[in-house]
């Protein structure tokens, strides 16, 4: 497993939490008083709390009371070559807590020429959103593209190398590769010869600015997943019904729901404030497709198109694609420096293995939230969401309402565009 | 897959051969070009002005006019590619970029602004701040414990700054030293006789008192002996709440306050309202070159600031 989970054992994870805090006491204390400086790590907390009314698909976050994502971060340059950052998450929902590590990471600071090299564990520059830590979001889940296709977001041990172009025009690429064990498709028997580096990502980023008040970016990602392809499902209903068990945990894992060999992102990001000044007003508009294809072994693609062709004779319903895909559209806009509105829909159109043939499965969200910022470092959220489906195991339409504070202490790392 | 995993392989490997070659390569294009332009990039439209007196010939990009809040700028692309091309950037220093610079400096992947020993300057380096706090904590709002970093108001610091920054100009740039070494001498003395120009007027204003918005023209009422008596922010960074402006109506009423006094970048709601029930005057000042029409560079600056505070100070005495 990737992730150290130390679920369901909740004891070993609060008695581990409470070492890691009392390990880093001395160091936050430090931290307040002489300046972060090259020696002089930068500790940061950051606290995210909420109650959500009902249970949502894929999310990380259970219905009741529970904590999100509620991190611990250390980082610093090593020295004036090498910059490190270490991120430990601690989630607790459903009863249930587990500590995991999202980012221990090296990077590259004086590579000359634009390049930077990046190791260690890490979030995957895919996409817009997958490199944004959960708590700068505007809405308490993520989009159902990440929580489908990226176990919520990708973060994985691998590498990174990437090169800015030295042009007016904002011009990013890059490439990685992972061990991806948390994009593997599933294996029902535990059987399976999976690659032990199975993720290798490309991307480029283009951006800009129009005039002095807006500015925009556009990206580019592929995603070659050597493990995602389903096996063909066995017959046995018992198995079945096992297998539905363990996909529901898989949901808490921050692994995949749904894997191919293809994936496919573009995104789209557009911000303007008045003047340019972000103080008082801003509005971000962003936008992700995410298409993930051949999501089946070559023999198992044979008989989902007989069984397609069948089904298409005898019945006109069933008809199943042969990729997944996902895309969102959002706006956020802070009227004042103390209030800002965001308004997100998304829609999944997944297809689920029964058996031996795929059912089409679709997932619509409205989410709309509303947020309240004391200052730049606490933040209360207000989230109505409306999602309806066909095809998923809570086939109804739902209404759930979440209440969220996030909040950071400590050194405040700088926001990503 | 094997094959694209060792091409990638291979192509790491060949990085790490080439590397002393590619290091070689970039002196090297870094001598034959040293016709080519300098590139400077600012935090802010002061430090844009005083690097166009001391280095005309280069290129100057600032990251943010005098209508944006230098506090809480985005780590946008088009800022990561400015300072991807940057010879120097030139910041105000003392944590006031702290939300912003780091995220560009990882982004921009350009080792020559990496810290101040190579191509990173930071104003505040260069002279003693004021108001500088031992014990910082979050309750008390968006304060700088290396002090006020809105330095750019005080005549005798922009000089030691003027001074050191052609340091640093020389010191990347060695083969230009003559031409900088000159445009200091040329600057200095033409700044000097403004200082003195500028103090007669200041002098005047000593004993005005004022209503202002955060701490952006601290250095300027330090030069002057005007008295902020009270802050529209009821704590650095935040905005004014109701509570806090009535509570100022109650002071302005009770006190010879000469008039509000507001940057250019921010929000003129509290101040109107306070204006309003209170009848003083708002003024508002440019945050720095740019800031209004006649703020061209650091010297109309200066002038514009002292004239649109004597015109309020003078009418107020009659």
């Amino acid at each position: 497993m990737n992730n150290f989970h130390f679920f369901p054992n909740r004891l070993s994870a609060k008695v581990s939490a409470a070492l890691a805090i009392t390990a880093l006491v001395p160091m936050l204390s430090q931290a307040q008083n002489s300046m972060p400086t090259l020696s002089n790590p930068n500790v940061s907390v950051i606290l995210d709390g909420y109650y959500q009314s009902e249970d949502r698909l894929m999310t990380e976050r259970a219905e009741g009371f529970g904590l999100g994502e509620t991190e611990l971060a250390l980082s610093a340059n090593i020295d004036d070559m090498f910059y490190g950052k270490f991120t430990s998450v601690f989630e607790s929902h459903d009863g249930e807590s587990e500590v995991h590590l999202e980012e221990a990471f090296i990077q590259t600071m004086a590579l000359p020429n634009g390049f930077t090299v990046r190791g260690g564990r890490f979030l995957s520059d895919i996409g817009y959103l997958n490199n944004q830590h959960s708590h700068t979001d505007s809405f308490t889940s993520r989009p159902s593209a990440y929580r489908a296709f990226l176990g919520g977001h990708y973060f994985d041990d691998g590498l990174r190398v990437s090169y800015i172009a030295p042009t007016d025009t904002y011009w990013l690429m890059g490439a990685e590769v992972f061990s991806g064990d948390s994009l593997r498709a599933a294996d029902e028997h535990g059987e399976r010869d999976f690659d032990s580096t199975g993720v290798y990502t490309a991307f480029t980023k283009i951006g800009g600015d129009i005039g002095v008040e807006s500015s925009w970016q556009l990206g580019f990602s592929y995603l070659r997943n050597e493990n995602g392809q389903l096996t063909a499902e066995d017959h046995d209903e018992d198995e079945h019904e096992e297998e539905e068990h363990a996909e529901d945990e898989h949901d808490h894992a921050h692994s995949a729901s749904y894997t191919g060999k293809n994936t496919y992102a573009a995104d789209f990001v557009f911000k303007w404030a008045p003047n340019g000044n972000y103080k008082y007003q801003h509005l971000t508009l962003s936008a992700e497709y995410f298409r993930v294809s051949d999501f089946m072994l070559p023999e198992l693609h044979d008989e989902h198109e007989e069984e397609h062709e069948h089904e298409e004779e005898h019945h006109d319903e069933g008809h199943a694609k042969d990729y997944h895909e996902a895309w969102y559209v959002s706006g956020v806009y802070q009227f004042s420096p103390n209030w800002s509105a965001g308004l997100r829909y998304g829609e999944l159109d997944s297809q689920l293995q029964h058996e031996e043939h795929f059912d089409q499965q679709e997932l619509k969200e409205t989410e709309l939230s509303l947020a309240w910022h004391n200052s730049h470092f606490s933040t209360v959220r207000l989230e109505f969401s409306h999602q309806s489906n066909v095809g998923f195991e809570q086939a109804e339409n739902d209404n759930v309402i979440t209440l969220q504070y996030v909040m950071s202490l400590g050194a405040h790392g700088a926001h990503q565009f | 897959m094997l094959l694209l995993y060792n091409t990638l392989c291979l192509w790491g490997l060949t990085v790490r051969i080439n590397f002393k070659l590619i290091i070689s390569g970039v002196l090297f294009t870094l001598s034959s070009n040293a016709f080519a332009q300098f590139n400077i990039f600012t935090c802010e439209p002061e430090y844009a002005a005083l690097a166009k007196e001391l280095a005309p010939d280069a290129r100057i990009y600032s990251a943010t006019t005098a209508m944006q809040d230098p506090h809480q700028v985005q780590a946008r692309p088009s800022l990561i590619a400015k300072m991807r091309q940057a010879d120097l950037v030139v910041c105000a220093g003392a944590e006031l970029e702290v939300g912003w610079l780091p995220m560009l400096q990882m982004k921009a992947a350009n080792a020559k602004v990496r810290n101040t020993d190579l191509g990173l300057f930071f104003a505040a380096d260069h002279v003693e701040t004021l108001d500088k706090m031992s014990n910082v904590d979050r309750s008390m709002g968006d304060v700088h414990s290396q002090g006020n970093p809105h330095l750019h108001f005080s005549p005798p610091r922009i000089l030691a700054i003027a001074k050191a920054l052609t340091e640093k100009l020389i010191q990347l740039d060695s083969d230009n030293s003559r031409d900088y070494q000159q445009q200091l001498e040329r600057f200095s003395s033409r700044w000097t006789l403004a200082s003195a120009k500028w103090q007669e007027t200041a002098s005047k204003l000593s004993g005005m008192k004022v209503i202002a918005y955060h701490s952006s023209f601290r250095y300027l009422f330090d030069f002057s002996g005007i008295e902020q008596v009270a802050d529209l922010e009821p704590k650095p960074g935040l905005p004014p709440t109701s509570g806090h402006l009535a509570g100022l109506l109650k002071q302005a009423n009770n006190s010879d306050i000469t008039a509000i006094v507001i940057a250019s970048y921010q929000d003129k709601r509290g101040a109107n309202w306070l204006a309003e029930k209170s009848n003083l005057p708002v003024i508002v000042l440019p945050l720095s070159v740019g800031g209004n029409e006649q703020s061209n560079d650091l010297f109309s600056l200066y002038d514009n600031v002292l004239s649109l505070l004597s015109q309020e100070y003078s009418a107020k005495k009659l």
